[in-house]
């Protein structure tokens, strides 16, 4: 199987290849050399284990994401979507609306995204596909759900945002709760939400 | 001509001098602080006992006259109110008296800035980790210049959760190296890891290194309390290191005068080609020189402070202070 790196986050590596003749994506967590061994075998391991199972619960409510195709200890397999991510491309309002139904779906089935911007969504054909759960958590909390739509915010311009809001309002079960709890954080500043802009 | 800087935030009384961005002297006392923790008023009365002679002895080791000193800079918080009131008094005497001006610094920029300075650095992703204080920062030029805070604890400094381990299992929390010594030969056992974007906890690891102090080995404990809690710093500064694209890493407070996280930190930094430094430790622990090194370039800023407006802030925060140079 040869493969490529095509990618690298903060903690892991995305290599492409083929197999079977078929394009896959694989998303490997590296080893850190400041961490005792232990350590970081338990992180790569869990971490990995908790990415593919919460990608599998967010297709399970709906959501596209990329096909699962194996899972190794320390690496996930993975559908390759030759698409683009929505950071490079012009957001319109027909994906921002996307964007917020499928926040909803995730939100409704107590899945919170944890890094939820442009660089973690991929159109692939005419669909938004969700990508990195590497964050992802199982949680319904109400702080949890406000920062996903939050760190979204930011990202939106302000033509495209309400169009977003709107979609993620009318289709979560909490839609009303979280958007009133991102308001109170957005007043209170105390604990701020430390994005890069 | 030089500036004097005073620093008694927590449990040191220190004093420097400072003169064309250099250190020409860091004299302090440290408060010893027991079984029984730190009590303000007690600490207070202690920097009032030292202030006299640690001033004196600064003075001398930079061969300065009083006279001299054209600007005196105090620690206006964050910290215990009656200790920084001790430093800003002694602080406000000295200007009237040599009718010279007073520059408020913030106690973190004084940690910050000392550390940038030394490590040569221009626009470094910093981690600022002491008793109280954890947090991951970097310059921000808007709406005025400023360290924003990208990541932070959640709930304790590192320094205190390994201050209230050791108390816990009955070791003296001798600023912090204690642990540091019983993690030498130790293994690893599991503990709590919580890392959130950019953000970390450690009540949860210090809860359960306290619940198992009964059953598993004192060395290994302290063994694996550092390394989690210093992996969970690596991580999150790695992060902040890669969203922003830096080219440069430094570490400073007390806890950054472990050899370790040194170590580790350095590992982060060449993995991504950043440049990686840190202060002397004198620079590191509490002291006077951080802060006569700040207050020398808020004076060159002419960023002075009426008397009658100087005061303290127990909760000043980091990004409220201007930043010169
Ligand atoms: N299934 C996939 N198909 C195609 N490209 C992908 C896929 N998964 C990830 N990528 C690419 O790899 C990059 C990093 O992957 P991601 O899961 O976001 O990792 P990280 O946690 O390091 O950010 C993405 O920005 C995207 O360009
Ligand atoms: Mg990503």
């Amino acid at each position: 199987m040869a493969s490529r790196l095509f990618g690298e986050g903060a903690e892991a590596r995305l290599y492409t290849a083929s197999v079977f003749g078929r394009s896959i994506a694989v998303k490997s967590r590296e080893p850190k050399a400041y961490r005792v061994m232990e350590l970081d075998l338990r992180l790569r391991a869990q971490r990995t284990r908790s990415e593919a199972r919460l990608m599998q619960r967010a297709l399970s409510l709906g959501v596209r994401v990329p096909r699962l195709i194996a899972l190794g200890r320390f690496s996930i397999y993975m559908e390759r979507l030759d698409g683009r991510l929505l950071k490079d491309a012009r957001i319109t309002v027909r994906h921002a609306t996307q964007i917020g139904r499928a926040l909803a779906r995730l939100h409704n089935g107590n899945v919170v995204h944890g890094d939820f911007t442009p660089a973690n969504i991929m159109e692939f054909g005419k669909e938004l596909y969700i990508i990195d759960f590497g964050l992802a958590e199982s949680s319904g909390r109400l702080e949890d759900k406000a920062i996903d739509v939050l760190l979204m915010k930011k990202a939106l311009s302000k033509d495209v945002y309400p169009a977003f809001a709107r979609a993620y309002a009318s289709d979560s079960r909490e839609g009303k709760a979280v958007m009133g709890r991102l308001a109170e954080m957005e007043k209170r500043g105390r604990y701020q939400v430390r994005t890069l802009t | 001509m030089a500036v004097l800087g005073i620093e008694s935030s927590a449990h040191t009384f220190g004093v420097g001098i400072a003169m064309d961005g250099n250190i020409l002297s860091n004299e302090k006392e440290m408060y010893r602080i027991g079984k029984g923790g730190m009590i303000p008023n007690k600490v207070a009365e202690f920097h009032i006992d030292n202030a006299a002679g640690v001033i004196d002895r600064a003075l001398e080791e930079a061969s300065i006259a009083l006279r001299e000193i054209e600007c005196i800079g105090y620690t206006k918080g964050p910290g215990m109110g009656p200790c920084l009131q001790v430093g800003e008094l002694t602080a406000k005497m000295l200007a009237a008296r040599l009718r010279v001006p007073i520059v408020p610094v913030n106690h973190g920029i004084g940690h910050i800035e000392i550390a940038r300075h030394f490590a040569g650095q221009n626009d470094p992703v910093v981690l600022y980790v002491s008793g109280g204080n954890s947090q991951i920062l970097k310059i921000d030029a808007r709406p005025y210049r400023h360290y924003k805070v990208l990541g932070e604890t959640m709930d304790i400094g590192i320094g205190n959760m390994f201050d209230t381990f050791a108390r816990g299992i009955g070791l003296d929390p001798a600023w912090g190296s204690t642990v540091e010594k019983a993690a030498q030969n130790g293994g690893y056992v599991e503990l709590p890891y919580t890392v959130k974007g950019m953000d970390f906890s450690f009540t949860g690891l210090l809860t359960q290194a306290l619940r198992l102090s009964g059953s598993v080995g004192r060395e290994d404990l302290c063994f694996s309390l550092r390394e989690i809690s210093f992996s969970m710093l690596c991580e999150t500064t790695e992060r902040a290191l890669m969203l922003t694209d830096s080219s440069e890493l430094c570490v400073c407070g007390g806890v950054a005068q472990s050899q370790r996280l040194r170590e580790m930190l350095g590992l982060v930094a060449k993995e991504h080609g950043a440049s990686f430094g840190f202060a002397p430790n004198e620079f590191n622990a509490d002291n006077g020189g951080m802060i006569a090194f700040v207050a020398e370039r808020m004076h060159r800023g002419n960023y002075h402070v009426p008397i009658e407006r100087c005061g303290i802030l127990q909760r000043y925060r980091i990004e409220e202070a201007v930043v010169f140079g």
